[in-house]
């Protein structure tokens, strides 16, 4: 293990490179960009979740003057917006436009106009005569199919297959002999659990500028986690040569799993921008942003056994996911549920039964965790109940099973199997449980006043990427540029995006490290996909511990020859000098050690390259990681319910990771508070119901789309986070992801702290006051 | 909601614009346009619907200019609140702190800060929302609201003012001057109370009581709940039967049993009627058990 | 319709349609593009700038409304180009993830320590209630809003 200490620049506090712009209200988002001559663009969205067009007639929209696209123009080819799985993991069934909508807010037509009050006007113009069609509203209807097939067939791995069912995809995996397994267990116990469907509501509405070029190509900018699989999926839509498809990276407004893919107004844009040869702007308002996208529903049987020891001896998952209207990534997600449930705790004989279900819901999409946090919700819950059965501490019977140090592990998938090399699991248990007063928690059934407390545990992983030793089915890996400017300063150049975490911020960290060079003097570009090598994705956690390995690569490579170009010009060995960065000069100074006449500052070297026609000090590389080593995370949770109104407070918070050597204390910390925030929600309060119209009950508005508010989460006393020491081997100086772990245990971990306060478990999320105020009668009622 | 007429980035239709500074201008302009025209006070309600196309006025008074309709002066029985005064003003006042409690205590609950520097006591009550805080404080203090029209001033009580949901008995050319309240008497205690998803909620349900004892007899009371009914909601058969009545725990336990089954209650997507009438329950345990203790405590 | 409007203490005429928002004046007219969209009801406070000091909805406000007004939005608070005690102390607490909350925050936090120069906690956490943040939890803003009253407090600042 690395000595922390020995670090210049890891682990310490700094200013967020982008966080001069972002407090001057200076960063610009791809909402507050502008072309002059840009034309304002507003979206035609189906009103029914389930219809055919007979007819649309845009003439007097036209006549308005604005420039009108209907799904009837558009490419004919079907696609899907995420481009991060293999073509034989990646089904498609998306269009531009849809002549046949399967949501309410499916975009139908699309107009442009020189004033965004203009679009609106001439969108309202636009007659369209309807056959209204019965809608799906659930995934069990669904799956019976006596209203037909939402889709008849679909594109799989570049052929047509017919869909049956309305099961877009499934997915099976038996490992040893499950009846075996749980005929051997002595507790055996199986329950059902129902998710949410919740709304990313990250604070940007999806965004995207378009400029057309003179030579037929596209410029723009958008809300994305990807520059370079927009660049991939316009090229598929319309053909468009790559090289002549430029997509800028423009500061994300949050987006939490939102913009993996290609957004839906994109093509859309796209399409206007090429028919009105003017820029167009077209930015969702929160209403439809929020029928835009939303998380996976899931439903879950799931049964374990154990023996009397504690040891699991089996495990059966049963799930069927809602998907809603379209398929962004149900398939690898079906493929990611067993890897998340089969990588938190040893199962030596498994079964696993996958299902995606097309519904005429708000198509679904990964929100942070993908799916991590349903599943272990579930499993956390199950494994509470396990441990009152079998009679042991709920945090023992933890401890007996977990997947640690040297274990196979799958949270990415079947196809993404390794072992892991960092663990600090027990350490993280057994420390939060001290700090929580985990010895003295109530019991659960010992409370008689109104208000009862509760405390709960969760514990959970996340991957760091979805790397792996052999190729498999997801695509995993990134590229960056590093060169050297005359000055000493670096650019730094990647396609990778930050969503907010301060990825980039970890990136320039870990260059100066291993450079010498002051964080200052790296500058981070902000580039487009002309300029960058690909990258995949900001997303699965990845951009620390993928990013960072990819920017360590270069920077190595950037030494090498720092080193060898002062060689000459110091006139010594390059393997004998060293370079560090030295504050007072704002430099690298490259020097030999007791010499004091041999040291060159970064930037006089650079010059002297420049002049002595050596050239430019500079690395590309890409990297695909071998592994995708979990970042671990265990939630203690105090909580306290007010049994008259069933309303649920957190009380306190203790939060442990492993997250590898850390990088930006500040920011990983901020990962936590955010992962807290959002997964207490997810438990309590979030939701995105449907009304019998097939429309979203609250309308799009955030008036009844409720997150907590400062004075809805614990004070600062109240909340400790800690890390343990741990190195990853495979990572950048020993360096994890963040991100997902951050929230996944979270509802688990408030599941297990209200049955701690009532003695009642549920299944269902949110846990909302109603729902808890019935259950307590439904109890008086019973006794 | 036609979801294509919907945008919330901007105001999708035209209107005229009027900046009356008189009352009578004012009258004469509602007068004229009747339901074409939409007084604009905070903005907070009306802009929003506007933007939702609930609401289509094709002129828009701003009545922000008149002077007389906005401020919190003492008056001999206790407070007038013009119409356009802030919130934000209200909460701040220390005269609404020491002489309308109930009615501090309501208000600095509501909205964000920013909606309470935006939004109006006058604009909150005529947009008529059966969950409104400030109307279920001023029911407990039985606020008396003052109206003009070409016929004229008016006054009735504010437990005469609702309809329904978005409708008051304001007639055409009419609008809401101000309110006139009384200060809380001796021996008198209040409180007000909400439930909501968050702390920057609609109510799922929110309570104003108020309670005079004279010798721990209920010399006087008021119960008002809302977003348990169409209106905001005085529940009558509570108060006569806590009126004249020894105050008690039990007195208290079976006024909170009348109020549940009084109200009416209905499912919607922030709670189910069953749960809004089992906690009605609880909330008017507490909240009379709070102004019994103030009233206690108020000489 | 023409109003005069202050925006960042520079006075300024503009024409304006009666239903033209405050937010799109800021935001489409003078570019001031820092004060944000996020819900357009009222709901989120990305829009939050302060009028005549005190803090408010842009997406809720005509710009008729505002006629005669004093607007300042976040562009106007770094003076002379040196950053506020708030826009310091959210970079130095790691207040800022996305970055699009910051604005509205900047500015209500603004409004509160001009009106209380030394709040408590809770105090703090009620005048935000009003900000929604998807990324931080607020735990590292109400650390910021604490640090920078501190900071006014040590080097005797009472109001900017």
């Amino acid at each position: 293990m690395a000595d922390h200490n020995s670090f210049h620049f890891l682990g310490k506090k700094t200013i967020r490179k982008d966080g001069l712009a972002k407090v001057l209200g200076a960063e610009k988002y791809a909402s507050d960009l502008s072309i002059p001559g840009m034309l304002y663009a507003r979206v035609l969205k189906s009103p029914f979740p389930r219809a055919r067009v007979k007819s649309i007639d845009v003439s007097k929209s036209e006549g308005m003057g604005a420039v009108v696209i209907t799904f009837i123009e558009m490419p004919r080819i079907r696609f899907c917006p995420r481009l991060v799985s293999t073509p034989e993991a990646t089904y498609k069934d998306w269009r531009v436009l849809s002549g046949n909508p399967l949501y309410v807010g499916e975009p139908i037509a699309a107009v442009a106009s020189e004033s965004e009050e203009d679009a609106q006007r001439a969108l309202e113009a636009i007659e369209v005569d309807f056959e209204v069609l019965e809608p799906y509203m659930n995934a069990l209807d669904s799956l019976k199919g006596g209203e037909g097939l939402l889709h008849e067939n679909v594109v799989f791995n570049e052929k047509e297959i017919q869909v049956e069912n309305n099961i877009a995809c499934r997915l099976e995996i038996t490992e040893g002999d499950v009846q075996k397994g749980f005929s051997e267990s002595d507790v055996v116990i199986e329950r059902e659990f129902r998710t949410n469907r919740r709304y990313h509501n990250q604070l940007e509405n999806k965004s995207v500028l378009v400029s057309p070029e003179v030579d037929g190509g596209v410029s723009l900018w958008s809300t994305s986690q990807t520059i370079h699989n927009t660049r991939l999926l316009l090229h598929e839509i319309f053909g468009i040569p790559v090289s002549k498809i430029r997509v800028h990276k423009a500061a994300l407004g949050g987006s939490f799993g939102s913009s993996i893919q290609t957004n839906t107004i994109v093509p859309i844009a796209v399409a206007l921008a090429l028919k009105a040869r003017r820029p167009i702007k077209l930015s969702y308002t929160r209403e439809e942003d929020m029928r835009d996208h939303s998380s996976y529903q899931m439903i879950f049987r799931m049964k374990l056994g154990a023996k009397k020891d504690g040891k699991l001896q089996a495990g059966e998952l049963n799930m069927i996911m809602d998907i809603g209207a379209h398929q962004v990534q149900a398939y690898p997600l079906l493929g990611c549920v067993v890897g998340w449930w089969v990588s938190l705790y040893k199962l030596p004989n498994l079964r696993y039964v996958g299902k995606a279900v097309y519904t005429n819901k708000v198509p679904s999409c990964a929100l942070r965790g993908y799916g991590n946090p349903q599943t272990t919700w579930a499993t956390e819950s199950m494994m509470d109940e396990l441990a009152e059965a079998l009679g042991m501490d709920p945090l023992d019977l933890r401890l007996k099973n977990y997947i640690g140090k040297g274990d196979l592990f799958w949270g990415q998938g079947p196809t993404v199997k390794s072992i892991i090399n960092s663990c600090g699991v027990e350490e993280i248990l057994r420390r939060g449980a001290e700090l929580i007063g985990w010895e003295n928690r109530p019991k659960p059934f010992a409370q008689r006043g109104r208000f009862r407390r509760g405390i709960g545990l969760g514990r959970g992983y996340h991957t760091s990427s979805a790397g792996s030793p052999i190729p498999g089915t997801v695509i995993d890996y990134t590229g960056a540029i590093l060169k050297v400017n005359e000055d000493g300063t670096l650019d730094y150049i990647t396609a990778m995006m930050d969503q907010g975490g301060g990825t980039l911020d970890a990136h320039a960290k870990i260059i100066s490290e291993e450079i010498g060079v002051p964080v200052d003097n790296v500058n981070v570009v902000v580039a487009d996909t002309q300029t960058t090598v690909y990258d995949v994705n900001t997303h699965a956690s990845r951009g620390v511990y993928a990013g960072g390995g990819v920017a360590l690569m270069v920077a190595r490579q950037v030494k090498a020859k720092i080193l060898e170009f002062a060689g000459r010009a110091l006139e010594a060995y390059p393997h004998a000098l060293k370079i560090r960065p030295d504050e007072e000069l704002g430099q690298a100074v490259i020097y030999a050690e007791g010499l004091t006449s041999k040291q060159i500052t970064l930037g006089e070297l650079a010059s002297m390259a420049r002049v002595k026609n050596w050239g430019t000090i500079a690395a590309v590389e890409s990297l695909r990681p071998g592994s995708c080593p979990p970042h671990f995370t265990g939630y203690f949770i105090e909580v306290e319910v007010d049994t008259e109104t069933g309303k649920v407070k957190p009380l306190k918070v203790v939060a442990g990771a492993d997250i590898g050597t850390v990088i930006n204390p500040d920011l990983a910390a901020g990962q936590i508070h955010g992962g807290f925030a959002m997964g207490w929600s997810m438990a309590i309060l979030e939701d995105t119901p449907y009304s019998e119209s097939g429309d979203l009950l609250n309308q799009g508005m955030m008036t009844d789309y409720k997150t907590p508010t400062t004075l809805d989460l614990p004070k600062l006393d109240d909340f400790k986070v800690f890390f343990v020491e741990t190195y990853e081997p495979s990572g950048p100086f020993g360096a994890k992801g963040i991100g997902e772990g951050a929230l996944n245990p979270v509802a688990g971990a408030v599941a297990n702290a209200i049955y701690n306060a009532l003695g009642i478990r549920f299944y269902v999320l949110p846990m909302t006051p109603n729902m808890i105020l019935k259950a307590l009668k439904d109890r008086e009622r019973i006794k | 909601m036609n979801i294509n007429k919907v945008d919330t980035h901007i105001i999708p239709f035209e209107f005229e614009y009027h900046s009356p500074e008189s009352l009578e201008e004012t009258v004469k302009l509602l007068e004229k346009y009747g339901s074409e025209a939409s007084i604009l006070a905070g903005g907070t309600d009306l802009l929003v619907n506007m933007k939702k196309r609930i609401t289509e006025p094709k002129h828009l008074v701003n009545i922000k200019k008149i002077a007389e309709l906005n401020g919190i002066v003492e008056t001999p029985e206790g407070v007038r609140i013009g119409a356009t005064t802030k919130l934000r003003s209200i909460e701040k006042s220390e005269m609404v702190r020491e002489r309308l409690p109930v009615l501090y205590e309501a208000v600095r609950l509501m909205g964000s800060i920013q909606v309470r520097n935006m939004a109006t006591i006058g604009g909150n009550l005529c947009n008529a929302s059966p969950a409104a805080d400030s109307a279920i404080a001023l029911l407990a203090l039985d606020a008396k609201t003052d109206i003009i029209g070409q016929s004229g001033l008016r006054s009735i009580f504010l437990s005469e003012f609702f309809l329904g949901p978005g409708k008051t008995v304001l007639r055409r050319g009419e609008f809401l001057t101000g309110l006139s309240i009384s200060s809380l008497p001796e021996g008198s205690g209040s409180s007000f109370l909400k439930v909501g998803r968050t702390s920057m909620d609609i109510a799922t349900i929110n309570i104003a009581t108020f309670l005079r004892l004279r010798k721990g007899v209920v010399e006087n009371c008021r119960i008002a709940l809302g977003a348990v009914a169409p209106i905001p909601l005085r529940i009558f058969r509570a108060e006569d039967y806590l009126k004249g009545k020894a105050i008690s725990k039990d007195a208290v336990e079976e006024a909170a049993q009348i109020v549940s089954e009084d109200i009416k209650p209905i499912t919607d997507l922030r709670a189910t009627a069953e749960y809004r009438r089992d906690v009605s329950k609880a909330l008017t345990r507490d909240a009379l058990t709070i102004s019994w203790e103030r009233a206690k405590g108020r000489r | 319709m023409k109003v005069e409007l202050t925006i960042n203490r520079r006075k300024g005429i503009f024409e304006v349609e009666p239903n033209e928002l405050l937010i799109n004046l800021l935001r489409e007219k003078i570019r001031l593009t820092g004060t944000k969209y996020g819900c357009g009801i009222g709901m989120c406070g990305a829009c939050t700038v302060l009028l005549d000091g005190e803090p408010v909805l842009a997406c809720l406000t005509l710009a008729v409304d505002a006629d005669g007004g004093e607007v300042e939005t976040i562009e106007g608070v770094a003076r002379e180009g040196k950053l506020d005690d708030l826009q310091e102390a959210f970079l130095e607490e790691g207040a800022v993830q996305c970055g699009y909350c910051t604005p509205g925050f900047i500015m209500t936090a603004k409004a509160l320590l001009n009106e209380n120069p030394s709040p408590s906690e809770d105090e703090i956490r009620g005048y935000l209630k009003g900000n929604y943040c998807r990324c931080t939890g607020y735990v590292n803003i109400i650390k910021a809003v604490q640090r920078a009253a501190e900071k006014r407090k040590r080097i005797g600042k009472q109001e900017i």
